[in-house]
């Protein structure tokens, strides 16, 4: 998704409406109750929320020029890797084996089999279409934000092909401009 | 669970700005290997190791070398001559540098054209000093400019490079004629 994502896919952005921003408010605190005590932190309700909107339907939720969280479409809001790594207990968590990690750093999707061996680690309770936390083996924190193409306890059944799409990972062109769209998002007018 | 969580506070590189235990996965673990050593020794206990023993390499080499050991640390005695190479006491003249000043005439539109002069410095020349003598000279502007390799240099507007060699060699003493080249075509063209 933000493989070579750069600045230059945004295509507008703009300081969203209280009532808009109300709503992704809420949506938020509901995909992620771990943050309702810092909610107020991360997306003060008098500051202005800026969302980007760029190719492929993705929209970048950015607030203090900091992206923060993410979705497409009208789909569920995932938080960047920056955001997560503070707050790791916000995502269930599936775990890929050391010999996944390039792969993954590298953009692949998630294949069974690298959650499913010795290394990795399911959480059954993670259904399909899930937004998830991907960790690694010997590895304290995420490296990724998923997406399941299906349950945990498929991934195990079937142990074959992608089970999670790689949404966001270290080191993308999100992870790289993150500090970028923060200016970008700074000298961009403030409308509305 | 009383009160907000406290956001993790996460080790990033400053070479490569993954997380520090992913260094090694990273686009160039070599370059993160010198601050790992010093900001994340734990992660990497290998390569601080790998270092302290090409560090009693080194020192070992040096006191075979040198064949002296001349107490007072080893790391001043290699450190002291470099400096002297790079700059004499005052700063006035780099003895690596070769001294000669370059004259090339830049063409800005079909007929305006200006000249650049490099390297006066170098002969102890003050560069604001000798663009007011340049300006006034040849009644046109001058200004001092930072050149592409943070060497300033002077631009005058206009050609007027038939005598400025004249001018200079007159202006200042200092400086030969010898030492004067015409940049032409991208060759080094003695003036003398
Ligand atoms: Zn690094």
């Amino acid at each position: 998704m933000f493989k070579k994502f750069s600045t230059e896919e945004v295509s507008a952005q703009n300081q969203v409406k209280a009532s808009v921003q109300r709503k992704i408010r809420q949506s938020i605190a509901d995909e992620y109750p771990g943050l309702e005590q810092v909610l107020e932190d991360l997306i003060p309700k008098k500051s202005p929320l800026i969302v980007a909107k760029c190719q492929n339907h993705l929209n970048l939720v950015v607030v203090n020029n900091v992206p923060l969280f993410f979705n497409i479409r009208d789909g569920p809001y995932m938080p960047t890797l920056r955001l997560l790594h503070q707050y790791p207990d916000i995502m269930k968590k599936l775990q890929v084996d050391r010999g996944a990690i390039r792969f993954v750093l590298s953009g692949a999707n998630i294949m069974c089999p690298g959650l499913t061996s010795p290394g990795g680690s399911l959480d059954d309770e993670v259904g399909a279409e899930t937004p998830v936390a991907i960790m690694a083996e010997g590895k304290q924190h995420a490296l990724a934000i998923g997406f399941t193409k299906m349950s945990a306890k498929e991934i195990r059944d079937i142990n074959k092909g992608i089970g999670v799409d790689n949404m966001h990972y270290l080191n993308d062109g999100l992870w790289k401009s993150g500090y970028i769209v923060a200016l970008a998002t700074s000298l961009s007018f403030a409308a509305y | 669970m009383a009160g907000k969580p406290q956001p993790v506070r996460v080790l990033y590189c400053a070479v490569c700005s993954l997380p520090a235990e992913y260094c090694e996965f990273g686009p160039d673990f070599e370059k993160c290997k010198p601050w790992l050593i010093q900001n994340a020794p734990d992660l990497y206990p290998d390569l601080v190791k790998e270092a302290n023993a090409k560090e009693t390499d080194k020192v070992a080499n040096q006191l075979q070398s040198t064949g002296i050991s001349s107490g007072g640390g080893d790391g001043a005695a290699s450190s002291a001559p470099k400096e002297e190479v790079k700059r004499l006491p005052g700063g006035k003249i780099k003895k690596k540098e070769k001294q000669e000043v370059t004259i090339e005439k830049v063409t800005r539109n079909k007929r305006k054209s200006i000249t650049t002069v490099k390297g006066l410095e170098l002969f102890g020349v003050k560069l604001s000093d000798a663009s007011k003598k340049l300006g006034k000279k040849f009644a046109t502007g001058a200004s001092v400019v930072k050149g592409p390799t943070e060497k300033d240099q002077i631009d005058v507007q206009g050609d007027i490079a038939y005598d400025i060699v004249e001018f200079i060699t007159d202006t200042w003493p200092d400086v030969p004629e010898a030492a004067i080249f015409f940049i032409e075509d991208g060759r080094k063209v003695p003036a003398a």
